[in-house]
This record gives structure tokens, sequence and C-alpha cells, in this order.
């Protein structure tokens, strides 16, 4: 493996587990979260003119400071500075705020109007931004790279701009498991045989959807008596699973702790970077997935600034040094000629239609993301 | 004259009691305030309408499962730190005086390295492989698995190790107190070594260990670090409950409550804990 292989495993660890690992860090995090937020307020030393149409502006017309939340050292190496040198006067200021759900990022910004300009999130995420009307539509007329991201991703996320999309399947060591393994079924029915062998998920949506699509259902069901049935198939499970975690979940596989794991399409792809012997399965019964991209925030001062970023970014070459350095699956083909090998050659990555049509992205449920909370904190305290 | 002293001891604690003010009670207010008010999850729009629906959710017995499940852990850790801390001040209270200080800083020496590091490190020492179950397999102690890591076990004992200085420290202040001539009076008095522990030695002890175990017992039934770390995230204690409601779910009016409940409870606690140590006292 070269330098750049390890490089983007160090990094790529980094995306949803630090956020998790930074969330037990203490109870005062939301605050100090917020203060950071507030500390984080964008420059109004900016052009405040939005772009109205037509193609992006010149470069030397987009000045100011953008603020950007996003997850902790989910970019590019290059992204902002390549950026910054082809638009002088425009600058981007990452803030992590440490919110560690698509509900509690948006109450974030919700509760700190001003501080940012756009933020990263995932589809759950915007449908509760544009709820709780803290979101504008992306102006796709200013953003014309938008085409370069694949149909599915643009339809799917038709208010902003996809960035990347993580799909929850099933990781298993072949040296350990002697069955083959393709569907959730399968690993619900190995389960006593491996017990103890076994790690999940700690994020609800995740876990429990996936648990939804063994029960034949949706992933995005507000059915109440089918959740229930989601939270039952898990609660069986309970006892041989050896955790539920929400990092080092591939580690657990390249250790050799775990046998079967349910985990995120990156992180199986860098234990395999690490450990030939684990196999990446999309479940025969579809898997769920969390699409995500940048939401511009209404009302932000430096539009022309956010949407010069977004068309910047969205150049294949910038954007193939995002998935090189975080190492996640990807929305844009267009960029495999510049991606990692190991990235663009590994089945859990790669942009593919079939594996596409297997797949169901997490949604906004309105009130009934109360019902999935609830069920989920049972399964945690059975 | 007076009242220039008195001007300037308040000067000097201004900042301190501006700090306090600003980052303990404006904070502690703001959550007593939010408990009492309703939040929409899709809207996430705040109504403060001093309604006491956050208070009756947490007799749901998932809640108030979770609550008692903090309890027993966090009382199970202190009484272990105290069955592992008091020999241990005690040893250290009799040794030489420049004995007593190498051993401190043995006790102290964990507080060097970042808790969160020192709990990462833990689950290195409890795994299946780790060099515990390497160490227990040599000695024939085991001969399958460990399977300590991510259970209740692991949890308590996760405690036990961050938690045995904050009991060891206070319990050797109070035993280093107490006069030498006092344990001679008794022994000239006819009093068995064992007699003198238990009627001169453990009775004057006893603020310290007060101290030890509310400085234990008080941050281990808050504690989520150490169950989502080392239980695996299979074992919900109250602070995970707490944690969720304000990162994950956005609940903050909830979260508040269960927040109050909690501080309600330890101040229960520490109340019981200063009248008993008043009693003790005389």
């Amino acid at each position: 493996m070269n330098d750049l292989d390890h490089d983007t495993i160090r990094i790529a660890l980094s995306r949803r587990q630090l956020l998790r690992r930074g969330a037990q860090l203490g109870a005062g995090l939301p605050a100090a979260a917020w203060l950071l937020a507030a500390c984080g307020g964008s420059s109004s030393s900016g052009s405040s003119a939005a772009t109205t149409g037509g193609g992006p502006p010149p470069a030397s017309a987009v000045k100011g400071t953008a603020v950007l939340q996003n997850y902790s050292g989910w970019m590019g190496k290059h992204n902002i500075p390549d950026f910054e040198a082809k638009y002088p006067g425009a600058s981007i200021k990452q803030v992590s705020t440490g919110a560690i759900s698509s509900s509690a990022t948006a109450q974030v910004l919700k509760n700190n109007p001003g501080a940012f300009d756009f933020a990263l999130g995932d589809l759950a995420f915007v449908g509760q931004a544009l709820a709780a009307g803290i979101m504008q539509d992306a102006d796709f007329s200013a953003i014309p790279n938008i085409k370069n991201v694949d149909e599915k991703f643009r339809k799917a996320f038709s208010h902003s701009v996809p960035s990347d999309y993580g799909k929850v399947g099933i990781g298993y060591r072949k040296d350990m498991v002697s069955e083959p393994i393709s569907s959730w079924a399968d690993v619900w029915q190995l389960a006593p045989k491996y017990s103890g062998k076994i790690v999940f998920l700690d994020y609800d949506r995740d876990c429990l959807g996936s648990a939804l699509r063994y029960k034949g259902y949706s992933g995005n069901t507000t059915d109440p008596d089918q959740i229930n049935a989601g939270k039952q198939a898990l609660i069986d499970i309970k006892p041989h699973l050896l955790a539920i975690k929400a990092y080092d979940v591939a580690s657990s596989l390249v250790k050799g702790d775990a046998a079967i794991v349910m985990d995120w399409d990156y992180d199986v792809a860098l234990g395999q970077g690490q450990d030939s012997n684990i196999e990446w399965v999309l479940p025969e019964e579809g898997a769920m997935a969390y699409l995500e991209g940048w939401n511009v925030i209404k009302d932000t001062k430096h539009l022309d600034v956010v949407n010069a970023f977004l068309n910047f970014f969205l150049e294949p070459k910038q954007y193939a040094d995002f998935v090189n350095t975080t190492g996640t699956a990807y929305v844009m083909a267009a960029a495999t000629p510049y991606i990692d090998k190991s990235i663009s050659s590994n089945k859990a990555l790669i942009v593919d239609p079939a594996t596409l049509s297997n797949v169901e992205f997490e949604n906004f449920l309105g009130e009934a993301t109360a019902l999935y909370t609830q069920a989920w904190d049972e399964f945690k305290s059975a | 004259m007076l009242s220039r002293d008195r001007l300037l001891r308040g000067a000097l604690a201004l900042p301190t009691v501006a700090y306090v003010v600003a980052f303990f009670i404006v904070p502690l207010v703001v959550i007593v305030v939010y408990s009492f008010a309703r939040v929409s999850l899709v809207t996430f729009n705040i109504s403060f309408d001093w309604n006491l629906d956050n208070y009756r959710r947490i007799h749901d017995p998932l809640y108030f499962d979770t609550l008692v499940r903090s309890v027993v852990l966090s009382v199970g850790a202190t009484f272990g730190c105290l069955l592992l801390g008091f020999p241990l001040a005690y040893f250290i209270s009799r040794q030489p005086r420049a004995w007593q200080r190498v051993l401190l800083v043995f006790v102290i020496v964990p507080f060097w390295t970042s808790f969160i590091v020192r709990t990462y490190a833990t689950v290195n020492l409890l795994e299946e492989h780790g060099p515990l179950a390497d160490l227990l397999r040599a000695l024939h102690l085991i001969s399958g698995p460990l399977t300590v890591l991510y259970t209740p076990r692991a949890v308590a004992i996760g405690i036990i190790y961050s938690y045995l200085p904050l009991m060891v420290l206070p319990i050797y202040v109070a035993l280093e107190r107490i006069d030498d001539e006092l344990l001679a009076a008794a022994a000239d008095l006819g009093a068995s070594p064992q007699r003198v522990f238990r009627r001169v030695t453990l009775p004057l002890a006893l603020p310290g260990v007060a101290v030890g175990c509310v400085i234990v017992g008080i941050p281990a039934m808050g504690e989520y670090v150490i169950p989502e770390i080392l239980g695996g995230g299979k074992t919900l204690m109250l602070g995970n409950v707490i944690t969720d409601q304000f990162l994950t779910v956005g609940d903050i009016p909830f979260g508040s409550a269960i927040a109050v409940v909690l501080m309600a409870l330890m101040a229960v606690v520490l109340i019981a804990t200063r009248r008993f140590t008043r009693v003790e006292a005389g």
C-alpha cells in the first residue's frame, strides 16, 4: 500500500467516527459547538450581490469569506487552497459544530442565524432544514458543473449539490465465516453460530433501517408497527452482538474480534486495504444509504462565494481530490480517471447502476423521527 | 479602612464570581427553563409554555430503567473504588513522609494522560486478544476468550480505573491527619490493633470516605463516555440518553429535563452526605 492509501485510510476514518468521538468529550459540547458557530459568523466584508443566473461571475467579482459547517476533515486536501488561489478575494472557513445527526445539525443552524453560509448535510437534513426554513434551493444556473454529477444523485438530491453517499452493507471475514453471506437474512440466521463476533452500527437510521429492510419494509417507513418489527429484530439479535459501534467497525474485522459487521461501504473498503480476507456484501434485501451534499443556507450574504466554490468543487479533478482525501463512495463517474485505483476499482465504492438500483436513501421522516428515536433507545436499553 | 478592604476583597473575587455566573449559573438557569419548554422536531420552533410533559416522559419505563441502571452502576463502581481505594490510602498514609509523596505521585500519574486516551487504552487492555487475556491464559486462569470488553463489567472496570484516584486522595488526607498519639493512646488503653482501626481510625477517616464517594459517585452517575467506549454501545446510561437528546435528536427540552432530574438526584446525595459527615463529626 502506498503512502497516499495510508493517508486515505487515516483521514477517511475521521469522518463520522471523529464526530462521534467528539461527542464523547463532554456534556458541554453542544454549548461549545454553538459558541464555535457563533464565533464562526461569516465576514461582512464580502460581496452580497447574489448571482442571478447565466453562469458563475468572474473570479475578480467573487469576494468575501463563506462559512461552511462541515465534518472535521471532510474536504479535499487541495480544494480550499486551490479555490482561494483561483478566487483571490474569496475564502472558505470551515466550522465543525459537533452535532452528530441531521436533526441536531439543523438545530444548530437554526439557533445561529447568519453564522453559516452553507452546510454539509444528508437528505434527512435537507428535509429538516427546509421544514425549519433555514436553507434555500441551490441556484444551479450559477453552478453549471452540476452536470458532472450522475443523474440519479442529482435527482435524489435536487435541492442542493450532492457530494457523496455511503451504503450500509455487510462486511465479513472469509477465513472466519464458512458460509457465503448475501443478505441480512443470512446475518440474522448465522448470528447464533457467530455469537459475540458480530458488530452493528451505532446510528439509528442506518441500523434500524437495515433491520427494516431485513423484515421486508422500507427503511423510511413511518408505520409504527413496521418500526416496531424492525426494533424487535434488533432486540432479537442483540444478545449475539459483540458491540454496537459508531467507529472502528472495520478495524474489529481486521483484528479478528468480529467475523461479521454491519458497516459503511467506505469503512469496509478501508478494512479490505488492510486484510484481503474481508468481503463486502450489498445485501439482497437492499441497502440503506445516506446521500449528502452541500446545502445553501437561507439569506446567506455570500451566495456568490458559495456558488463559485460549489461550481469549483464539481470540476472532476477537484472532486477527485475530495474523494481521494476522504475515501468515500462517489457520485461523479466523470471524476473516475482522477480517482485513485484503490477507490475506483473497489466494488464497494464505484458508481454502478446495478448497485444503485438496490439502494434506498435515508429521507427526512418528519414527526416519525421520534418513533425511530424511541425504538432505537428501546433497543439500546434492552 | 474596613470598607476599603472589603471592596478590595470583592474586586479580587469578581472575576471568579463573573466566571461562575456566566458559565455555571446562567447555563443552569437556561437548562431549567428549557426543561419546561416544548420543541417541534420538524421546525425546531420552541414554545415556552411551562408544561411538565418532559418530566412526565421520564416515568416511561425506558428512561426510568436507564436511570436505575445508572444508579446501580455508579453505586457499584463507587463501592469498588472504596474497596480498592481505602486499603491503598491507608497503606500510603502509614509510610514514611518521603515515600508517601512518591506513592501519591503514582496515584496521580493517570491524570497526566487524557481521559479519552486512557479509556481507549483500556479497550486494548481488555480485548479478547489483549495483554490481560494473554496474561490470564498464561496463568491458566482462563482457557477460552476473555469476554469482558463491551459488557457492563467493562463499564464498571473503566469507571473504577478512571475514578480510583478521586477516592484515594480524600481518604488519604483524612487518614494522614489522624494524630498518631490518638492511636497510641487507644493501644495503651488495651485496644487491639483491629479495635483501634475500627473505633479510632475508621470513624476519623469517614469524612474522607464520604467526600470520596461523592466525587466518584456523582460524575459516575452522569458518565457516558465510558459506557459508550467500553460498553460497546450496549449499556445505555442516563448520560447517553441526555447526549442523544441534545446531539442526535435535537430535543433540547427533554434532554434538559433529564439533566435537571439527574442534578436534583445528585443534590439530594450531596445534602445527605453533608448531614452524614456532620453527624459523624459530632
